[in-house]
């Protein structure tokens, strides 16, 4: 224990001897990565110099004579031996930054357990911390350690042992988190954005309009400069700093936000009422011009001729007919032209003309006189001339079709013309007066009217300006609201103080408006908007933590089950004094997670694909967390080829992830055996909405039309037999079959979309299947197929084929989730399979790495940058075979031994997720076969090539039961075995824990660690349960000052 | 983190800065360094991205032979000497600079999104799942030729798009992607590119107050950075470092301000206001003018434009002046006022081309060494989307405009590649590959692979052999 504390106080992390020893050796030094973190000096940077170059020298010379580099590194890096092109010897007089990138390099090997090499003398647990600790305080003097960052990484998670972890001995240690800056996330910026520009986005869910967070399509265009990084595991890190990047997007969002925020205060003063007082007269000034702008562009020329009488005419422009040409006649003198739809010039300009149109028509007028009568009425207006001759095309070329929209779409009633009504007796008089002081002759109204305006906008902008008066008072209650509104909190007196001085510098430089718009920029580019803060408060305990303050504490829970600052609550919470103690936590993170009444869109990306329903309203950051940690969405970035997928595969990968989401929100809605169930069950939801009454209802429907009309000679209908199943097909409803159209004067035919659809539905049902999947016919589109639960057409039944479902063939289950055969749990569904292959091939590697890396908490070097990673081609052979071959030596099986035997077993699936026996040999030279270039979707369109059988056999090893560990025959075999393991449970824990608290764990997280365990095992498989262990953990509750 | 210039190299790309500009962080600082070591003159980059297809029998020489008139309809490779031909006649605009001028067949286009849009992907050689954020795979091809030859805007992206009725205005989404998951800022109408980019010198009040902002916000998360020590300093001592980067910038591209008097276009004043009344061809050649002049200045060495889309209304067009016009409907064969889609499709195009050959005119005449600033020029003009109105990518022709100090060797060539699925094709990664080969990045293949060339297990990767010959 001494000794650990002993290096805590130097490091921040207990340093931990890796006792995996990989196999690779001081050749590294030479090619590894710099490692990414705290190269820092006091003043940040690491100076190179005479000086420091005496001191490191100091090092090597010191090293050599060492023993024990003497016994455990000799062998390869002296007396001659120089492995990687390292040797003590020749670093005798080597420069500064080339001293300190070697050590950090020799620091990270020792730590990580790289070296020595598994097959030389290895040091001693006290040896090696001897080893490391002598390398370290030589970094130490500069500052220059880089081991600290890279050991914070996400990727660095699984080098502290796990059997310490939760052995028990540590457990006496106590938690805590260092205080932090916390860098927001992409979701949590869309959510803050979102809350200041009171974005509140609806969607109706199973019918009810509900308000969801998450959807971002904002009016205003906010870049959101803060993603997360697509990798799989955990993506949201307290380590991660603001960059110049982030700051040049920011700089331009605040720029929208600022503009964006004072439009809001002007539909609504309540927004931020200081805003509404500071530009209160300019507001009101400029109302009053809006309002006379309005009144005279609508009534200009009714004034006019009240104002003029008979010399209006005289003073009106001289008429100039548009040069609008005559539409050009074909040989048969019909003219082409363009459907209405897209010839017409827009709704603003479609209004304008029906309004125009109104006001001038007469009796017993010809089209040709309608026309130049608008025609000169926009031109005294002052209409733009090209505007004018685009109107009057128009209407040449479309009058009718336009009369008839006008009908149709009801315009007299929508879009009526307001009546003359005059002002009030002083506003009309201030009118007529500006009126006749600017009217000339031959001014089209457009010009008088802006000139009154300027008139005006003159004398208000005089009368501001003589009564201008700003007291200091009003902007610090514009400093606290948009404090309030942007970090909802008030400033501190330093604060306010220091940003009214800004403001007032601001105010006396620049329009009152734009100085606004400044103050909120300001707000919004500095540090506190980008960071969470974390710090403790109050008194420190006795090992030096203290609790984070209650707001604190607030934002820490709200952040760590969604991405919104608290709610309600929570912040009447924190305000009166009722979230201190663990109790506290317990209740508010319950409330939270019981809540069902907030809906979030789970991933926007898969909403827009296949009209998928991507909406949950479980706290998204429980249900997020097992999307990053699978990872299957990524299968969003994986392409691939239609005919070897026998359909439009990009008609099909956004359900697919959808369904995968939905089945996760399935399991974490019972809570019950959560990882079991989702590492092993055998249901899932293919082609479904999640509401199984629906489906059901759909389906059935499928079933009646089929069972009425399939015992008759449907295939010989005309449109006159459907007559007589009017009343049939009037309750059922089919696509296309419209009843009322059925009259022998009926426009359309639908004879063809009912035999379309039959045609469809015989497939599905005579081979004697219990139900059919709810759709009508391909493409899948269009009404009475079923719903998703926002409401839109159910698309994309391609997706079954995944799962080796014929569609043609199919005994649809309307109840899901639903037995699917060879598929167990996650790793075996499409979506992670894809999302863990290439866009050609599967990719066994991926697939073991991150077994061995997510469910049995080992650890993977990376690839070394002198391995060549492409597989050789080889037509003959199996992806394994050849597999087998490139990694098969001894130094590359020293890695692959760890993922090989664990990523082969799924090569019974093939890189689009399917079950196969045999591997199809793709090359021209193996083509048995070709299959149709395009055939209906029931039909495989692949080419038939040569195959060889799947060889899926495995080897487990590393879940600490013998039991366990062993040959395995295939993938279903092996995530059998490991879905109820300790090892994958606690690995799950793991990742839970870093998900939640934004950092890898510690051996003072050991009882944090052991205790969500246990939660989990005594609530019945609760994630719950380990999310509220974790969240109110001494891990989650403690800050420590950094020293 | 020694400098500021090594804390903006590590820094991600971004986007949004100066005024709103689209600017990545790494390309500023890739220029600060250029500015310290530059010797020589930086290659620029026009892409000109159109909607509706090239389709490529438009494409083909009216004075092709019988045979080689075959060979082309028949999609076989083919290659001929631009000198002894006739340019079809909506390309005969660009007779003055056929010397420079190379079309090139053959090319697919089948890895990035096809049908109506492309959105980013055929810049960058991905599918991007329509036009989601997740989608953006990689940096596209103008971004990373800007990372090559650095400038203070490091990129601009021009746009003339719309809602069929009204053309978008203001600074709106663009096409190009500064990096994965990024989406690139672009000027929608002429005159917010004039006023952004110019801004220097026709509002250096905004500049100087955006100075004092950033001032005031230095110094206060200085101060707070002092108060604290080890990662906690670095994150503040970051945030200080973006801001001093910021400043820097602009006092670098106020240093422009007396080349950016001797190029400022002359801006009428129908563009005022978005430009409501201007039409179509008005605001093309109101856009070319600009992105000439942030050529010539030096802002920036590559320019995007997305002169038209599926959804950028016509108006104005010779021969339909009043009609407005949809390119959506020319696509599914709509003619305006008589007039045939067909003839309408080529007007358009050869209003586009009309823009190309005044900038390669213009180009021409500004001194540049011992040339002119054409001379490391290349201009692209190329469909968004392939073949046609609704393409399956299987070609994406491309009309290249290339100085003669170009490395690459397409100019004077009419080259027709290996169809797509043969021996030999070249794909759209191909030809990117290429340019950036040629242009110093050495990467093996941009963009992703073709999965029928994969399927039949045919080589695709690396640049075309016969344009680095």
């Amino acid at each position: 224990m001494i000794e650990l504390n002993f290096i805590q106080q130097r490091t921040g992390v207990y340093r931990v001897t890796i006792l995996c020893l990989l196999p690779v050796c001081l050749c590294f030094w030479k090619g590894s990565a710099n490692g990414q973190g705290t190269i820092l000096s006091k003043s940040n940077e690491v100076d190179s110099g005479e000086e420091l170059n005496s001191q490191i020298f100091n090092f090597f010379p010191r090293a050599k004579n060492s023993e024990l580099v003497k016994r455990f590194c000799g062998d390869c890096h002296q007396n001659g031996s120089d492995e990687g092109g390292i040797s003590l010897d020749s670093l005798m007089d080597i420069e500064f930054q080339k001293g300190v990138r070697i050590l950090n390099q020799i620091e990270q090997q020792l730590y990580l357990g790289l070296m020595p090499p598994s097959d030389h003398a290895q040091p001693n647990e006290f040896e090696r911390e001897q080893l490391t600790n002598w390398v370290r305080d030589n970094l130490d003097q500069f500052n220059a350690s880089t081991l600290d960052g890279k050991l914070s990484q996400p990727e660095y998670g699984n080098y502290l042992d796990h059997d310490k972890l939760f052995s028990g001995s540590y457990a006496e240690l106590k938690g805590y988190t260092k205080d932090r800056r916390w860098l927001i996330s992409e979701y949590i910026f869309n959510a803050k954005i979102n809350r200041i520009l009171n974005h509140r986005p609806f969607q109706t869910i199973d019918g009810k309009r509900e308000f969801v967070i998450g959807e971002n399509n904002r009016r205003v265009p906010i870049t959101n400069p803060f993603l997360l990084s697509p990798s799989t595991g955990v993506r949201y890190y307290a380590n991660a700093t603001l960059n110049a990047g982030h700051l040049l997007t920011m700089m331009a969002n605040a720029k929208e936000m600022a503009s964006h925020m004072t439009y809001l205060v002007k539909r609504d003063r309540r927004y931020l009422p200081a805003v509404a007082e500071i530009m209160n007269q300019e507001w009101i000034d400029e109302k009053t011009l809006l309002t006379r702008e309005e009144f005279l562009n609508q009534h200009i020329e009714k004034i006019l001729l009240d104002l003029y009488g008979e010399s209006h005419e005289e003073l009106l422009p001289t008429f100039r007919p548009s040069p609008a040409s005559e539409p050009q006649p074909d040989s048969d003198a019909s003219v082409k032209k363009a459907a209405f739809h897209a010839a017409n010039p827009g709704m603003a300009e479609l209004i304008l003309i029906f309004q125009t149109m109104q006001r001038l028509k007469e009796d017993a007028q010809s089209d040709e006189e309608l026309l130049r009568n608008c025609e000169r009425s926009w031109f005294n207006f002052g209409d733009e001339q090209r505007q004018i001759e685009a109107r009057i095309t128009f209407l040449r070329n479309y009058l009718p079709e336009f009369r008839q929209q006008i009908e149709t779409h009801r315009y007299a009633q929508k879009y009526k013309q307001r009546p003359y009504q005059p002002r009030d007796a002083e506003e009309m008089q201030e009118i007529t007066e500006t009126i006749k002081r600017h009217r000339k002759a031959g001014d089209h109204f457009i010009t008088i009217i802006e000139s009154c305006l300027k008139d005006w906008r003159n004398q208000f902008e005089k009368i501001r300006s003589e009564n201008d008066t700003l007291e200091r008072q009003a902007l610090a209650t514009l400093v606290t609201e948009l404090f309030q509104k942007i970090y909802e909190r008030n400033p501190t007196a330093d604060e306010t103080q220091s940003y009214v001085s800004l403001t007032e510098g601001y105010f006396s430089s620049m329009p009152k408006l734009d100085a606004i718009h400044q103050l909120i920029q300001t707000l919004i580019l500095r540090s506190e908007f980008v960071y969470r803060g974390e710090f403790g408060s109050g008194e420190a305990d006795p090992f030096g933590r203290k609790r984070m303050s209650p707001r604190e504490a607030s934002f820490a829970i709200s952040y760590a089950l969604t991405d919104s600052s608290p709610d309600q609550e929570l912040k009447d919470a924190a305000e009166n004094g009722r979230l201190h103690s663990r109790d506290d936590y317990r209740r508010e993170i319950e409330r939270m997670l019981n809540r069902r009444d907030q809906y979030y869109v789970i991933d926007e990306a898969v909403q827009g694909l296949q009209h998928t329903a991507s909406i949950t309203n479980l706290p998204i950051r429980k249900l997020r967390f097992f999307r990053e940690f699978f990872g299957y969405p990524n299968l969003l970035s994986i392409f691939k080829d239609n005919k070897i997928f026998v359909c439009h595969y990009d008609n099909s990968n956004g359900r697919l992830v959808g369904e995968a989401d939905r089945w996760v929100e399935h399991i974490l809605k019972a809570d019950r055996d959560v990882f079991e169930q989702l590492l092993g069950s055998n249901h899932f939801y293919v082609y479904h909405s999640g509401d199984n009454l629906a489906m059901t209802e759909a389906s059935d429907r499928i079933r009646r039309i089929y069972d009425y009309f399939n015992p008759l000679d449907w295939r010989s209908f005309e449109k006159e037999d459907l007559l007589k199943h009017k009343d049939f097909l009037a309750q059922v409803k089919m696509r296309g079959v419209d009843v009322n159209q059925l009259t022998p004067s009926g426009r359309r035919n639908p004879i063809r979309e009912f035999k379309t659809a039959m045609e469809s539905f015989s497939l599905r049902f005579d081979k004697g299947q219990t139900a059919a999947a709810p759709y009508v016919s391909f493409p899948a589109h269009g009404p009475y197929n079923a719903s998703t639960r926002t409401g839109l057409q159910l698309r994309s039944p391609e997706v079954a084929k995944f799962f080796n479902i014929q569609l043609d063939d199919w005994d649809y289950p309307t109840n899901q989730p639903a037995a699917v055969k060879n598929r167990r749990g996650m790793l075996t569904h499409p979506a992670w399979l894809i999302a863990h292959s290439k866009n050609t091939e599967t990719d066994p590697i991926a697939r073991g790495k991150w077994i061995r890396e997510k469910l049995l908490a080992g650890t993977v070097p990376d690839l070394p940058i002198t391995v060549d990673a492409v597989l050789p081609e080889d037509h003959h052979r199996t992806l394994r075979e050849r597999l087998d071959d490139k990694t098969s030596e001894a130094y590359c099986w020293k890695c692959h031994q760890k993922m090989n035997p664990l990523g082969l077993p799924f090569e019974i699936y093939d890189d689009f997720g399917r079950f196969r026996s045999e591997e199809s040999l793709e090359h021209p030279e193996n083509l048995i076969s070709k299959g149709p270039e395009k055939a209906p979707v029931h039909v495989d369109l692949r080419d038939i090539y040569k195959t060889r059988p799947i060889h899926a056999a495995g080897h487990l090893e590393g879940t600490r039961d013998s039991n366990l560990d062993g040959p395995v025959a295939d993938a279903l075999d092996l995530v059998e075995r490991i879905s109820g393991s300790e090892i994958a449970r606690q690995s799950i824990i793991r990742h839970a824990f870093r998900y939640f608290l934004g950092r890898n764990e510690t051996l003072a997280d050991s009882k944090t660690l052991i205790d969500a365990d246990k939660a989990y095992i005594e609530n019945g498989g609760s994630f719950d349960a380990v999310i509220i262990s974790l969240l109110t953990s001494d891990s989650f509750i403690y800050r420590k000052a950094i020293q | 983190m020694n400098s500021r210039r090594e804390f903006l190299k590590a820094a991600a790309i971004g986007t949004g800065s100066f005024g709103m500009n689209p600017i990545a962080s790494e390309l500023t600082s890739a220029y600060a360094d250029a500015t310290t070591n530059a010797t020589s003159i930086p290659h620029r980059f026009i892409f000109v991205r159109k909607s509706n297809g090239i389709r490529p029998n438009e494409l083909a020489l009216p004075s092709f032979s019988e045979k080689e008139k075959a060979s082309d309809r028949r999609k076989e490779v083919l290659e001929v000497d631009l000198e002894n031909h006739d340019l079809p006649s909506w390309l005969s605009v660009l007779n003055p600079h056929k010397g420079n001028l190379g079309i090139l067949q053959g090319l697919s286009c089948k890895m990035s999104e096809n049908g109506h849009y492309s959105y980013s992907s055929v810049m960058g050689a991905f599918k991007s799942g329509r036009n989601s954020l997740s989608g953006i795979k990689r940096a596209t091809i103008d971004f990373e030729l800007a990372r090559l030859n650095p400038s203070p805007f490091g990129h601009v992206e021009l746009s003339l798009t719309g809602n069929y009725s009204n053309f978008r205005t203001g600074i709106v989404p663009g096409y190009s992607a500064p990096a994965a998951h990024q989406r690139n800022y672009c000027y929608a109408d002429p005159e917010t590119a004039y006023n952004e980019l110019f801004k220097s010198i026709l509002d250096p009040k905004s500049i100087d107050s955006e100075n004092q902002m950033l001032n005031f916000l230095e110094q206060e998360e200085s101060f707070k950075a002092s108060q604290l020590a080890g990662y906690e300093r670095l994150k503040l001592s970051n945030h200080v470092a973006s801001l001093d980067s910021i400043k820097q910038r602009n006092l670098d591209v106020a240093s422009f301000a007396d080349l950016i008097r001797e190029h400022l276009p002359n801006l009428d004043p129908v563009h005022a206001d978005g430009g409501v009344n201007a039409s179509t061809p008005e605001k093309q050649k109101a856009m070319t003018e600009i992105l000439i002049a942030a050529l010539a200045t030096g802002l920036t060495n590559v320019v995007t434009y997305t002169i038209d889309e599926l959804s950028t209304p016509i108006r104005g067009l010779p021969g339909n002046e009043s009609d407005r016009i949809s390119i959506h409907e020319l696509g599914h064969n709509g003619g305006y006022s008589g007039v045939s889609a067909e003839d309408i499709r080529e007007k358009i195009r050869i209003g586009h081309l009309e823009q190309i050959e005044h900038i390669a005119n213009r180009l021409k005449k500004i001194p540049e060494g011992e040339g002119s600033m054409f001379d490391h020029t290349m201009i692209f003009y190329f469909p968004e989307n392939g073949e046609t109105h609704h393409s399956h990518g299987t070609e994406a022709p491309f009309v290249v405009l290339a100085g003669d100090a170009c490395p690459v060797n397409i100019a004077g060539r009419y080259l027709r590649l290996p169809y797509h699925g043969t021996e030999g094709h070249q794909t759209l990664g191909n030809w990117y590959t290429t340019l950036l080969n040629a242009h110093g990045n050495p990467i093996d293949h941009y963009g992703d692979l073709d999965l029928e060339m994969s399927r039949k297990k045919l080589a695709q990767t690396g640049s075309i052999p016969q344009l680095l010959s």
